[in-house]
């Protein structure tokens, strides 16, 4: 059973953001597939704002060789944009593997980032993508960077009045990208551990390598040493394995030695590989 | 001909349409709700309850305890050993203390939240081997529930006279049978004043003496109706919400609903036996099986519910479908406080299964013998000798399932590093072992000239109302299917016993058969069968009233021996061949299930549709038991946490019916639902060694265990 609130819908932003400043006690619903179960568990809002229909919130753009995708689009609909799959392959596979058909359906890019869960499948390809999320509130609007805005497991630096508006990222053209999961079952399942990837390589030489990794440390991360590592190695055996030691040794370094670990990280080894080789 | 044929669904329509009202659709006016209010703790005595602020609540009708039930507040269906609620001491988590009936099912559920309660804990015994030595009891006459032995022939001289002896360990774990549709009811008065249930059940007549018992009234004043059902699997064997809502509507006096969350029905609900199996075979060179010996050990929880009949259905299957003259079991079962572990399709024969076909494998592969022959070569046919020397005179078809798998087997190519494939087999007692277990019904006819079918069986889904249907058409010779059916009530039928068992093509079947005789007869007499009307017979027959035509069947068994349980313990069995071919990811453990060839000696497939729906549905309930489910008590809280295998995690299923029919059964008719699941999960733990060298003994064989298992693997052939 459901704590009682008050439901409004937002017809703009404009209106959504007079309401998350006016209220007390509000909460932000757009799919609603992680908020309803914490309702449903206890969490307690006065107000929930519906802003699933704002139109100002929902597609995705380009401008200036930048992509910015409506905090309100739908991993469905990210899954299958044609725009996304050439140019963030790896968000548009992770948004596909999302919970099932119906939360896809459902839950939004805005609202898997507003979680914040260490699971959420969107998160390792927004990182590689460098995205960048737009703030807003109903007299402010700032821009920060994906990993400044997740803090902690399920906590962001988020003011309560602000809503999340846009994401914006940049496109990877040229790089074999995509993402790795692993999960319980093959479907409707929180990812074990999630891998995104994009690669640049030239005669036998990695260019330019993107990693990142989900359902592994408190936050998805960035694996930047292991990124630097690559720059412009030979691609061998050596520079493969060099570079998996890296990344489990940055996990380690970041989290210390979890009991899940005894599963994690060989998989992540096995993976790594595979992704590297290609 | 309607056997054999796919008539669709006599439910099919209403279901289809949504106009079917499950348990959770029923309603009536002013009617109440209520929630039960459950123990927190595994073992502990209750020192005091607070209901002060529950009672307060505005809506709050009554809050009911063990001290408000009339009659006895013990109820199982084996022993009567399960309290309603709790007097005074709880032993397990979740167990019912009170019953809140309140106007709105919120206000139940917060004058729930509401109640204080003060334990003092107990020691929580929360595994058999620690039952076993524990100087805590359960219950006053030890933590022992159950001590079967199976002994044929010398099984220390079958292990002298084999070439080889494999032994190992196999464990499982509680499982869920997670029906679509949770425990719900509705309890009320009828217009004489009687109480009526109506409830999601796999039996109505076995809930009227429950809820007869718990009130000391008479089972005639009590009515249960079996609601459309979502599932049942052998969870809804046991008494659910039938006795909580008799007790609210017996003190209210007014109509009251009940339905159990998802999270509550997880936590609640009876759970597959966890069985620890230690497992020993001798063979000879040529493959055929000289002894085996085996010792089970199983977890039932606090009570009883089915725990005895797990305990004894293991041990008398132990053995698999072979032929294999000293045999030498013992099946114990204790209770611990864990989940209350019941009846869940295949009663402890599927964790058997596991067992027999990884041995069979394993000696297959130590004597160089392909895994398909060494079955063919001890498979049991007609005229065998089973574990318990019953000599099988009838039906018995698992070699034409193994012929029917064969080619695929033999032709079957692996396509890639982590290709595999597995065989299992299974034989299957149909009906309650070694007891009575009768079912009757009754046909009469109508004055719109239709033949009316009186039925106390519980259709769960499975199709049997369809079946015997069916059944009932082909006995009395009839073209069209003019049968009104009236079932699932104890006011307008006889008792079916319960759908459990596999037994309701089988036995009820049977009973229609034996009812159609008596009407056939009666229609020949007055001129059916020369062209007169059934409505000209019953106006004809009006003024002398209507006879009815009673149907009975009850199986014929013998009882165990106490000491050896030899004997005949089922009037037949079902066997099947199940062949797996799975695709494992080294790097990640993950195992698909790629494609299931089941082929099933069902007798005689009275709904083709029907039985191919019991195999695709067995195999799925078997992929999650081989690869995924596990309910981890205190963790395991909804299907967030509880994984179920999804459409996507599905093989293919090639369904194969073999019918080698059985001369006792309806047309030739056996049961399909529980052999559907069986040797599922062997087959693809087989599959699993096949395509990686690594033998998965406990289940499930999740990713995480079965990567750890390549990687032990690997470690070990680096040294």
């Amino acid at each position: 059973m459901l704590p009682k609130f008050a439901g409004v819908t937002a017809g703009t932003k404009d209106e959504a953001l007079s309401w998350l400043s006016s209220l007390k006690n509000p909460k932000i619903i757009a799919g609603g597939t992680d908020l309803m179960v914490k309702m449903r568990a206890g969490k307690q809002y006065s107000h929930i704002i519906d802003v699933a229909g704002i139109s100002e919130l929902l597609g995705v753009t380009e401008a200036d060789g930048r992509i910015s995708i409506g905090s309100a689009t739908t991993h469905a609909r990210l899954s299958s944009d044609g725009f996304i799959v050439r140019n963030a392959r790896s968000l548009a596979l992770a948004c596909g593997l999302v919970g099932s058909p119906q939360i896809r359906n459902m839950g939004t890019i805005g609202g898997n980032l507003a979680n914040a869960s260490p699971a959420a499948d969107s998160i390792p390809p927004l990182l590689i993508h460098d995205a960048v999320l737009t703030l807003e509130a109903r007299d402010a609007r700032r821009k920060v960077p994906l990993e400044e805005v997740i803090v902690a497991p399920y906590v962001t630096s988020i003011d309560g009045k602000e809503l999340i508006t846009s994401i914006e990222i940049g496109p990877l053209r040229g790089y074999r990208e995509g993402y790795r999961r692993v999960a319980k079952r093959a479907t409707w399942a929180i990812s074990r551990l999630g891998v995104a990837f994009a690669i640049r390589e030239e005669n036998d030489r990695f260019l330019d390598v993107k990693l990142a990794i989900g359902s592994c440390t408190p936050m998805p991360f960035r694996a930047k040493k292991v990124e630097d590592l690559l720059k412009g190695a030979p691609k061998n055996k050596a520079t493969i394995s060099e570079a998996i030691r890296m990344a489990l040794e940055e996990i380690k370094l970041i989290s210390g030695i979890r009991p899940s670990y005894a599963y994690k990280l060989p998989v992540l080894q096995g993976i790594l590989a595979e992704v590297l080789r290609g | 001909m309607f056997i054999g044929q796919d008539i669709t669904r006599v439910d099919a329509l209403d279901k289809v349409l949504g106009t079917a009202a499950f348990a959770h659709d029923l309603r009536k006016d002013g009617m109440l709700f209520a929630r039960v209010v459950r123990s927190s703790r595994p073992h502990a005595v209750i020192k005091r309850i607070d209901v002060s602020a529950a009672r307060a609540l505005d809506g709050v009708v009554k809050i009911l305890s063990h001290e408000d039930i009339p009659g006895e507040n013990l109820f199982g269906a084996i022993r009567k050993d399960q309290p309603f609620l709790a007097a005074g001491r709880v032993r397990c988590k979740g167990e019912a203390i009170l019953v809140v009936v309140a106007a709105t099912e919120e206000v139940a559920q917060r004058a729930s939240d509401l109640v204080r309660i003060e334990y003092e804990d107990l020691e929580n015994i929360s595994d058999p081997f620690l039952s076993i030595q524990s100087p805590v009891l359960i219950h006053d006459g030890g933590n022992l529930l159950s001590h079967r032995k199976v002994i044929k022939g010398d099984a220390a001289k079958g292990f002298e006279a084999s070439d080889l002896i494999v032994e190992n360990t196999y464990s499982t774990t509680w499982i869920d049978h997670a029906y679509m549709e949770t425990e719900a009811g509705l309890g009320y008065l009828d217009d004489r004043g009687r109480v009526v249930v109506a409830s999601s059940t796999q039996n109505i007549h076995y809930k009227m003496k429950e809820i007869s018992r718990l009130l000391a009234i008479a089972p005639e004043e009590i009515r249960v109706i079996q609601a459309t059902t979502g599932g049942g699997f052998g969870g809804k064997l046991d008494v659910t919400v039938e006795g909580y809502l008799a007790l609210a509507v017996w003190h209210t006096k007014r109509p009251v609903f009940m339905r159990y969350t998802r999270e509550e029905s997880l936590l609640v609900q009876t759970k597959r036996h966890p069985l620890y199996i230690v497992y020993k075979t001798g063979a000879r060179k040529d493959g055929s099986l000289t002894a085996v010996e085996v010792n089970i050990v199983g977890d039932t929880g606090p009570y009883n519910s089915y725990g005895e009949t797990v305990c004894l259905r293991a041990a008398v299957h132990a053995t698999g479908p072979y032929e294999v003259p000293n045999v030498l079991v013992n099946s114990r079962v204790y209770y611990t406080n864990n989940p209350v572990a019941g009846a869940m399709r295949g009663f402890g024969v599927p964790q058997l299964a596991l067992a027999h076909e990884s041995q069979l494998d394993e000696i297959a592969e130590k004597i160089g013998m392909d895994p398909l022959d060494i079955r063919m070569k001890n498979a049991l046919k007609r005229g065998s000798l089973t574990a318990t020397s019953q000599v099988l005179n009838h039906s018995a078809g698992l070699l034409e399932t193994l012929k029917a798998v064969e080619p695929f087997w033999r032709e079957r190519r692996k396509e890639g590093p982590g290709s595999g494939f597995g065989l299992g087999c299974m034989y299957y007692g149909i009906g309650n072992t070694g007891i009575s277990n009768p079912s009757s019904c009754y046909l009469t006819l109508t004055p719109e000239g239709r033949v009316e079918m009186h039925s106390g069986v519980c259709d769960i889904g499975q199709g049997s109302d369809t079946a015997l249907l069916q059944i009932l058409c082909d006995a009395l010779g009839m073209e069209e299917m003019g049968i009104d059916l009236v079932r699932g009530d104890t006011d307008t039928s006889y008792d079916a016993g319960s759908t459990s068992a596999s037994r309701q093509t089988y036995i009820s079947g049977m009973a229609v058969c034996d009812a159609a005789q008596k009407l056939k007869k009666y229609l020949k007499e007055q001129g059916y069968y020369e062209g007169k009307s059934l409505k000209d017979i019953y106006r004809a027959a009006a003024d002398s009233g209507i006879p009815i035509f009673d149907g009975h069947f009850d199986p014929p068994t013998t009882a165990p021996d106490p000491e050896t349980s030899q004997g005949a313990p089922y009037a037949t069995y079902g066997f099947a061949t199940h062949m797996t071919e799975v695709d494992v990811d080294e790097v990640t453990g993950v195992c698909k299930a790629v494609r299931v060839h089941a082929a099933h000696d069902v007798g005689r497939a009275i709904n083709v549709s029907n039985v191919r729906g019991q195999i695709y549905g067995g195999v799925a309930m078997g992929v999650g038991l081989a690869l995924m489910e596990e309910f981890i008590p205190g963790k395991s809280e909804s299907f967030d946490n509880y994984y179920l295998p999804t459409s996507m995690d599905m093989p293919e299923v090639e369904a194969i019916i073999v019918e080698d029919r059985e001369p006792t059964g309806p047309f030739g008719a056996k049961g399909v639902g529980e052999p559907a699941l069986i040797p599922q999960a062997a087959a693809i733990v087989n599959a699993i060694y096949d395509a990686t060298g690594v033998r998965m003994r406990r289940l499930p064989c999740d990713i995480e265990r079965l990567k750890l298992a390549l990687e032990k693997n690997q470690e070990e052939n680096k040294r």
